[in-house]
């Protein structure tokens, strides 16, 4: 009877005896009592491989006090998770869009990277998604033209092909229907098609849509896109030779951000946009005067357009040339004090909610001040709850509910969601690209067919003064505050 | 001091020259006026003096004539000043060397003859025409007095006029028993005179150096061994195996047995090692021999002969079995304090790069999910546990233990069971006990995969239980060839430079096997040649090129047919021309892959050898514009690398080299580049090759950046190398799009952070003399399978990255005392600088900083002890190294 010692893992059994009379498996059981491992789960390593259950004791060759090994676990055995995991590789394309985090990128067909970033900056706004969704396929209303309708169907059928795709995808269909409606984007030079001013573009697709998605079919809203981007201004038209003066109100589509010397920053070039001087017929002195126009906004949509005027026609170079002029944007835009004082005072009451919600969010001082008595406790709760569910409401104000519109009020605070950028030195050359926040909160550069993520610092570094791209459109989304 | 008379008499000479500088406009003179008229009165006395000595030694009077002559000597032998101007004495004999020389030649033999030989011997050092060899001429017709006597410039003339002498007379096969008497003095002369270098190389050109041996003492042994190990890298075969030779004979003679061991190993003699083991009687410092054995990572079995007693041989081949790695790098890791698991999170840092992070948390990519099983099992390596693998069941709830595994797809299922070998790495008894649970497993790939990750947890690591052998052997024969591959490459890991012939005679029925599926004979080539590098086995050679000639047409043309070559050229890695008949049959392939097998055995024959004539036979087979289809270029690129590796100098000029073959190459030479790039600086993040690597890796070809990417990996890997990780962390989010090149840069982010910092994966160690070659063989083998990323690793057999294993060391200096266990002293770490053939004790390091080991050391780091209380026992102080208490050590008050 032999004695060996028997090494498992770490630990060491140093006297072990083996009776050759018996099988291996004896053994196997004696180790079995020492160390818990199942005699079927034991591998001991001897001569010439692993100790078999009927292998013969003798012809192994064992030595007094040989050192064996042993190898084997009491653990459970692993087994497969009845449901294996889904990889992305395996899914079906449109499900990997959720996973890459954006939508995808469109290819340029030729100098058409001004209508890709237009396409990539409108197809932001989830309401204009859904208010495409339900325009009838056929049922064009009288008083639309065929193209608008082709174009209006054209820019569905392309939004549906960007949230489905993450490859790129080819607006083809589109660009047809673009230039059916518009021919100027057909312009042809050197046999290839031109570059187009993109501010162009983005106001006659606004324009088409927003007679397309007047029609009766859908009643609910007057005016889909004018509830959207549409801005009412209100005109003190002056002029002081003759001290006329008359109100004028108009809707438009995007302010005007004026760059001349003193503009350094957004907020100075829309107060420029919204005084302008102009020429006219004066009644009174029977020739024409000048007079002084001074526009207020006195309603504000759900996503504000701002168009920095970079571009102006140079007669003697003959094209439109460019101000490369550094003006600064802000993140978060506050155009209060461009209000009528009308709008104004309905903006006061949700702005202060507005403020109570940051100052909560920025810390506990308040709550610290207020839980000085109980029923302000009481009343902070209260507060607290409503603005949890403010939460909640935004959040499906975001998903385009129309619903949840009407308790939602503006005030006069907006975010930057889209800029729509230039690169070169004037509008028919260069490039442009769309700079798009996406509902994750990630900004997506979509360059053509070429989406790139970007930090949000990066953003407002696109104010210009430099040969990089710099912000020709921004689209700034409303922050409401539910009543 | 002799030489001051001489120096005052220049220096009166200096504003004597001034001012008769003037004086020729005023007072023209004749020439010889004038020249007189330069002279200060001592030198004119001087010259007067020697101008009569010429003149009597000239006379009849054999008394005079020999006065003449001894003061002539005299006066010369007083007047050794410095090297850069003739000695006067010399100077002013010039014009009657012609006198004495026709002189001499009219003497009868006598002493006075002798006499004047000797002279004109010296007059010869100035006067002699170039390529006459006259100095030699008269020394050795000459006295043959004291050769020192006539000072240092004669001695290294007279060298250099033997050397040529001596070849000339080679030529002539005339006798050259005269010039060796004269060798022998010089020699004496120069060893005694801090002159080593000039002693070697004049015995280098008269091919003596045999005589070395007799001249070297205590004093000039180190610094003659040194330039003579240092010259053998320069030399051609088979100088430099004897000039080796002799430097093993001079260590053994001075019992330096350490450096012995190390010419024995570079030389891969076992017989010298051997002979070290025999010769030296100290146990202790036999065992530091075996921790140099080890870290070579051959296998080395110890006799009676070489340690007598039981219990001591047991405790040295535990050593050699490299028992206790795992142990010292623990201790290693817990002293910098990094034993903490990573997750592949806290190594990608995507909050460093916002907007950049993927929001599809809620479905898991295969791919993504396999890289973050390679970077976790590289990050985590060796340390035990980690996040993902490992995590215990207790805190997880009890049936989330395979989470992370079955989150991987199919075969990579394989990859992430095999990683906790790779987390396990060096501790077989914790590794086995981790991996048995999968053995049993339902699931062919996890099966595989535990195999693989046995022989991965064995690498480097010899027990006499043969655990790895007696588990994987049951699997060879199965069916599926996903656990086949898994069993073989888990044995080719496992035993690695083993020679077992065990092994062999299971793998290489394998090979025969009609029925065989490619990838297995592929992987089963390639682990032959792992166990079998560099043995010229012609077993295992015959049965893979009979598998090679049996391939089909089609076969031929599969991607992983490129494994069964190199598994050939692993056999005779390192081996130069024994490879030669080899690669006389491989002539005799099929034409498809005859070039590429040329390539293949070639490079690897002559890797790590700097021979400088492959290195242009590459580059002139990249030179060649090919058909369409052939694909011999890249391992001619690689080859390169592989040869040039070998030393500093050679290596710069192969990245050189490489630079061209990216401009100029086409597109299947330019996406190996990176790939030799990588090997060349392996674990060495050379800045001016990061840039490049860091412009390839955005190449417009994907294969280039991708392999560019890899590099970046390699070059980086285990340095933690802060540029190279944000590299590579804007890389991954250039690249966030495109799965594939994705992979790559997260594998290479796993390579960068490997060990956690502490690892290299460096195939030379001990101060770049050593090179192990079951380390190049294990990274040779991962850039022959990325040569075609897409099908090999991007495929179905990424777990070739796991090859890399061999190649993995911790990069430290752990000192232990004489009971092994370790022990902190306070060491200088700083550049290394190369101090060979200088002369007095240069400085061996500069910018140092003082640490206390254990300490990590980066590449080109060198450690000295900054205590005399101990003496290392191992002159290089790296891996593991065994401290003596210094006897004469006295603490300071």
């Amino acid at each position: 009877m032999p004695t060996v010692s028997v090494k498992w893992q770490k630990e060491l059994y140093p006297a072990v005896e083996i009776d050759t009379a018996q099988p291996p498996y004896v053994f196997k059981s004696q180790l079995y009592d020492l160390t818990g491992v199942p005699p079927e789960r034991q591998k001991i390593m001897v001569k010439g491989g692993i100790l078999k259950d009927d292998s013969d004791w003798s012809k192994l060759g064992l030595k007094e006090g040989q050192k064996l090994m042993m190898v084997g676990t009491a653990d459970e055995i692993v087994k497969a998770p009845e449901k294996g995991p889904v990889f992305m590789e395996d899914l079906p394309e449109e499900e990997q869009v959720v996973a890459v985090g954006h939508s995808a990128g469109l290819f340029n067909l030729g100098n058409t990277c001004y209508m890709n970033s237009t396409i990539q900056c409108l197809h932001s706004v989830p309401e204009l998604k859904s208010a495409l969704i339900e325009y009838p396929q056929s049922g064009r209303s009288n008083d639309l033209d065929q193209s608008s309708h082709l174009l209006t169907v054209a820019t569905r059928d392309l939004f549906n092909e960007l949230d489905k795709n993450v490859k790129p995808v080819a607006p083809m269909q589109f660009w047809m229907v673009l230039r059916k409606k518009y021919p100027q984007f057909g312009q042809l030079h050197n046999g290839s098609f031109m570059q187009q001013d993109a501010e162009e573009c983005w106001t006659q697709i606004l324009y088409t849509l927003s007679q397309a998605l007047r029609s009766p079919s859908t009643s609910a809203n007057l005016d889909t896109v004018k509830e959207l981007f549409g801005i009412d201004l209100v005109s003190r038209v002056h002029c002081a030779e003759s001290g006329e003066e008359s109100i004028e109100t108009e809707s438009v589509y995007s302010l005007k951000c004026h760059i001349s010397h003193e503009v350094n920053h957004l907020h100075e070039g829309l107060k420029h946009g919204l005084k302008s001087e102009l020429e006219k017929a004066s009644p009174s002195l029977g020739r024409s005067a000048v007079y002084l126009k001074d526009s207020h906004i006195n309603g504000l949509p759900k996503y504000l357009t701002i168009q920095f005027v970079r571009f102006f026609w140079k007669r003697e170079s003959n094209q439109k040339a460019k101000i490369l002029r550094k003006v600064d944007y802000p993140l978060e835009l506050d155009i209060f004090d461009l209000c009528l004082d009308d709008l104004r005072k309905k903006l006061e009451a949700p702005r202060q909610m507005l403020r109570d919600e940051d100052g909560r969010k920025a810390g506990l001082k308040l709550k610290e001040k207020s839980s000085a008595s109980v029923d302000n406790d009481v009343k902070m709760s209260d507060a607290e709850g409503s603005s949890n569910g403010s939460g909640e409401s935004s959040k499906a104000a975001l998903g385009g509910g129309a619903a949840s519109d009407k308790n939602a009020q503006l005030t006069g605070v907006y975010d930057l969601v889209a800029v729509l950028t230039h690169k070169g030195r004037s509008a028919d050359s260069g490039h442009y690209v769309a700079w798009v926040k996406q509902e994750n909160g990630k900004w997506i550069q979509f360059d053509d067919d070429n989406p790139i993520p970007q930090r949000e610092e990066d953003i407002p570094k696109l104010s210009g003064g430099g040969d990089w791209h710099m912000a020709y459109i921004c689209m700034y989304k409303a922050r409401t505050i539910p009543m | 001091m002799e030489s001051e008379p001489n120096n005052t008499a220049s220096g009166s000479g200096n504003p004597k020259e001034e001012a008769t500088l003037k004086a020729p406009s005023k007072d023209p003179k004749t020439k010889d006026d004038k020249k007189d008229e330069d002279l200060s009165e001592e030198d004119l006395a001087l010259k007067q003096q020697l101008e009569l000595y010429v003149e009597r030694a000239q006379d009849a009077d054999l008394g005079l004539q020999k006065f003449a002559l001894e003061s002539m000597r005299q006066e010369i032998r007083t007047s050794t000043s410095s090297m850069t101007s003739v000695p006067k004495p010399l100077k002013f004999l010039r014009p009657h060397y012609g006198t004495l020389k026709s002189y001499y030649e009219t003497m009868a033999d006598s002493d006075l003859k002798k006499l004047l030989a000797d002279i004109l011997s010296v007059l010869a050092l100035t006067m002699s025409a170039e390529g006459d060899r006259e100095s030699l001429k008269y020394r050795l017709l000459g006295s043959e007095g004291d050769i020192g006597s006539w000072g240092h410039e004669y001695v290294r003339n007279l060298a250099g006029e033997i050397a040529q002498e001596y070849s000339k007379r080679v030529n002539e096969e005339a006798t050259v028993d005269d010039l060796i008497e004269l060798v022998e003095q010089i020699v004496a002369f120069h060893m005694k005179h801090n002159a080593e270098p000039e002693a070697v190389d004049l015995l280098m050109e008269v091919e003596y150096l045999d005589l070395l041996v007799k001249h070297v003492d205590k004093t000039n042994y180190k610094r003659t061994c040194l330039y003579l190990t240092s010259s053998a890298r320069y030399l051609p075969g088979p100088d430099d195996v004897s000039v080796l030779d002799i430097a093993y004979t001079i260590y053994s003679k001075f019992e330096e047995f350490p450096s012995a061991l190390q010419i024995a190993l570079y030389l891969d003699n076992m017989q010298h090692v051997k002979q070290v083991f025999t010769s030296c009687p100290d146990l202790l410092r036999k065992k530091q021999f075996c921790y140099i054995l080890a870290r070579q990572g051959i296998s080395f079995e110890l006799d009676e002969e070489m340690c007598a007693d039981d219990e001591d041989k047991e405790a040295l081949q535990e050593i050699i079995n490299n028992t206790k790695l795992s142990e010292g790098y623990l201790t290693l890791a817990r002293d910098i304090e990094v034993m903490e698991p990573k997750s592949p999170e806290d190594i990608y840092k995507a909050h460093l790069l916002d907007g950049r992070a993927s929001a599809g948390a809620s479905v898991d990519s295969a791919r993504q999910n396999l890289a973050a099983t390679f970077v976790n099992a590289f990050v985590n390596a060796g340390f035990g546990q980690d996040k993902l693998m490992t995590v215990t069941s207790e805190t997880s709830g009890g049936g989330s233990l395979g989470n992370w595994l079955f989150k991987n797809k199919e075969h990579g299922k394989a990859s992430a069971t095999a990683s906790l070998g790779m987390i396990d790495l060096w501790d077989v008894d914790t590794g086995l006990a981790q991996l048995d649970k999968y053995f049993h497993s339902n699931d062919n790939h996890v099966t595989a995969g535990a195999l693989l990750g046995v022989g991965i947890v064995n690498c480097g690591i010899k027990n006499d239980c043969d655990p790895a052998l007696a588990l994987l052997a049951d699997y060879l024969d199965k069916e599926d060839s996903s656990i086949r591959i898994g069993a073989i490459t888990g044995l080719g890991l496992a035993y690695a430079g083993t020679q077992n012939e065990q092994i062999r005679d299971k793998l290489t029925p394998i090979l025969g096997d009609p029925k065989a599926p490619l990838d297995v004979i592929a992987f089963t080539s390639i682990a032959l040649g792992l166990v079998y590098v560099g043995s010229c086995n012609e077993e295992v050679a015959q049965a893979i090129i009979f598998a090679l000639m049996d391939r089909s047409e089609s076969d031929l043309g599969e991607p992983l047919t490129r494994l069964l070559p190199l598994g050939l050229g692993l056999l005779y890695l390192g081996k130069q021309h024994s490879v030669e008949a080899t690669a006389e049959v491989s002539k005799t392939f099929n034409e498809k892959i005859r070039k590429y097998c040329d390539m293949t055995l070639l490079s690897c024959a002559y890797a790590g050898t700097g021979n400088v004539l492959k290195v242009q036979h590459f580059l002139g087979q990249c030179a060649q514009h090919l058909e369409k289809g052939e694909t011999f270029q890249g391992p001619a690129v690689l080859g390169i690398a592989m040869v040039a590796m070998a030393e500093e100098l050679g290596l710069d000029m192969a990245i050189r080299s490489l630079e061209h073959l990216l401009q100029y190459g086409e597109q299947n030479i330019r996406k190996a580049v990176p790939l030799a790039l990588g090997l060349l600086c392996i674990s060495n993040p050379k800045v001016h090759v990061m840039d490049t690597l860091s412009r390839l890796s955005h190449d417009a070809d994907t294969e280039v950046a991708m392999a560019a990417v890899i590099s970046l990996g390699l070059i980086g890997a285990g340095t933690n190398n802060a540029r190279i990780a944000g590299m590579l962390r804007n890389l991954s989010s250039y690249y966030y799009k495109e799965a594939s090149l994705l992979f790559c840069v997260r594998i290479a982010q796993g390579f960068v952070h490997m060990g956690k910092g502490l690892l290299t994966l460096a195939p030379y160690h001990s101060e770049r003399f050593l090179l192990s070659p079951t380390a190049l063989a294990g990274l040779v083998v991962l850039l022959h399978a990325c040569l075609d990323m897409k099908a090999i690793i991007l495929g179905k057999y990424h777990y070739v990255l796991y090859f890399v294993v061999l190649a993995m060391q911790p990069r430290m200096l752990l000192t232990v005392d004489e009971n092994l266990k370790p022990l902190a002293v306070p060491v200088r770490v700083g550049q290394a600088v190369d101090v060979v053939g200088q002369a007095g004790r240069p400085k061996t390091i500069t910018g140092f900083q003082t640490h206390s080991t254990p300490v990590l050391l980066a590449a080109g780091d060198r450690a000295e002890l900054a205590t005399e209380k101990y003496i290392p026992l191992s002159p290089i102080l790296e891996g593991f190294v065994i401290l003596k208490e210094n006897p004469d050590f006295r603490e300071e008050a």
